[in-house]
């Protein structure tokens, strides 16, 4: 088990946990040995088990040490198995968390939810989805991250060495907009059971915004929709361009996404549509960095994505001009990969009563 | 939304049209603005982008619906917000 700490009352608790590097500098829920074990309750797991090494510490992500940390990210029960689900993707060999956490790139692992859990939990996809104001989206957000700097000991200069980093460090957790999306889901495209909740994660940057409004009158319009995504995928600032591959998340807008449809354009014709035209010539990469592409023709194709299956193409935010792009690390060993986890609700087991001091008479 | 507000402001008839999406972003500003009962009438959304042909049947369909609104002949399609 792990060590209790004390303290005079929860203010000191507070100040204690931000001195020793617990937080992520803001508030924290204390967590007391009621309050932890009331999550754990939750998850309906042993305390003890061990869902792996997490890098680039190598901290044991115990069931309990990731409670631990969604007490303080203010979880509420019903949003552990979303939190073990995505620490179980996190864990994933092909994620390279260790690496991932390290690198000095502006990088985090962006989670997208599916599924019916998104309803139980009120994950948003909504209208700011990405920003304050949605507890699921933002506590389940942190939890993971709590848990990547308290187990992996991400420490940002030390161990978690992004040069500027970015705000989806403290949280960066959606819904896909299931019931807005024209198409089936993300999670369904991947294989997943109609009933069967999933987080996807991505390492990525910060949203990138692409700005388009439509000409219903005019046929080219959805083509121009589509080459806007790719200009912006394609960036050559990116390190997707510049590596020539690598994962990138793409949030449609229903609007947008609807364009796209009403054109006859499936999820994986329009990916398909996308790696096609994310491309620069080799010298309009060397133009602005002769680091990653090395020298020969001009006129060389260079893709940003390898394959559509690289493009994480998912619906969300609300109705309007804008949709977003997320370009990603591209590097590790498996080249920042796209990694998918069941959410396992039916193991939980939440009985509050049963944990002493969190009853309904307590 | 804030154009029927200045319009209402100056002693003008006004009714300001808002899209179905941004209907409750509407109530916020009229609230915000002092003005919760300033007449609106609900769009489908998107108008923008949507073709001359659908923006066409929309402003057929609204455009009698505004005139009576602004002459005080028919009721809009807000219900007043708390200020």
């Amino acid at each position: 088990m792990t060590e209790l700490l004390e303290a005079a009352d929860e203010s000191e608790a507070l100040e204690f946990l931000h001195a020793n590097d617990c937080t992520d500098g803001l508030p924290v829920v204390i967590p007391t040995a009621e309050r932890v074990a009331r999550l754990v309750l939750a998850t309906g797991l042993d305390a003890d088990l061990d869902l792996g090494e997490m890098g680039p510490g190598g901290g044991a992500a115990t069931i309990e040490k990731v409670a631990t940390n969604a007490v303080m990210a203010g979880c509420l029960p019903d949003y552990m198995p979303v939190v073990v689900a995505a620490v179980r993707a996190l864990l994933q060999p092909s994620f390279d968390l260790g690496e991932m956490q390290a690198t000095t790139h502006s990088t985090s692992p962006l989670m997208i939810v599916n599924g019916p859990v998104t309803r139980h939990c009120d994950i948003s996809g909504s209208f700011g989805a990405l920003g304050p104001g949605h507890r699921a989206n933002a506590s389940i957000g942190r939890a993971v991250r709590l848990c990547m700097m308290n187990i992996g000991n991400a420490r940002p200069g030390v161990s978690d060495m992004a040069l500027l980093g970015h705000p989806g460090k403290f949280s960066f957790c959606l819904a896909e907009d299931e019931a807005m999306s024209p198409w089936e889901s993300l999670a369904r495209s991947m294989g997943a059971d109609p009933d069967e909740s999933t987080v996807t994660i991505l390492g990525a940057e910060a949203p990138h915004s692409v700005v388009f409004t439509n000409d219903a009158d005019d046929a080219d319009s959805p083509h121009r929709l589509l080459r806007a995504l790719a200009a912006v995928i394609a960036n050559t600032g990116s390190n997707n361009a510049n590596f020539s591959g690598g994962a990138v998340a793409v949030a449609l807008n229903p609007e947008h996404a609807q364009v796209l449809a009403d054109t006859g354009l499936s999820r994986g014709d329009v990916c398909v549509e996308l790696q096609r035209l994310a491309v620069n010539t080799r010298g309009a990469i060397r133009s602005v960095s002769t680091g990653f592409i090395p020298a020969g023709e001009a006129d060389d194709v260079i893709p940003a994505v390898r394959a559509p299956s690289d493009i994480v193409l998912f619906v969300a935010g609300g109705s309007g001009l804008y949709s977003a792009v997320f370009p990603s690390w591209a590097a590790g060993a498996h080249r920042n990969s796209v990694v998918t986890e069941t959410v396992v609700t039916g193991e939980a087991c939440e009985l509050p009563w049963a944990v002493p001091g969190t009853g309904p008479s307590d | 939304m804030r154009d029927g507000i200045e319009v209402a402001r100056r002693g003008t008839a006004a009714v300001a049209l808002v899209t179905e999406t941004f209907w409750l972003q509407g109530d916020a500003v009229a609230a915000s603005a002092g003005m919760p009962d300033i007449p609106r009438l609900r769009l489908p959304h998107p108008v923008a982008g949507s073709g001359q042909e659908a923006m066409a049947r929309v402003a057929a369909e609204l455009a009698s619906r505004i005139v009576a609104v602004l002459r005080g002949d028919a009721a809009p399609d807000n219900e007043s917000v708390p200020a």
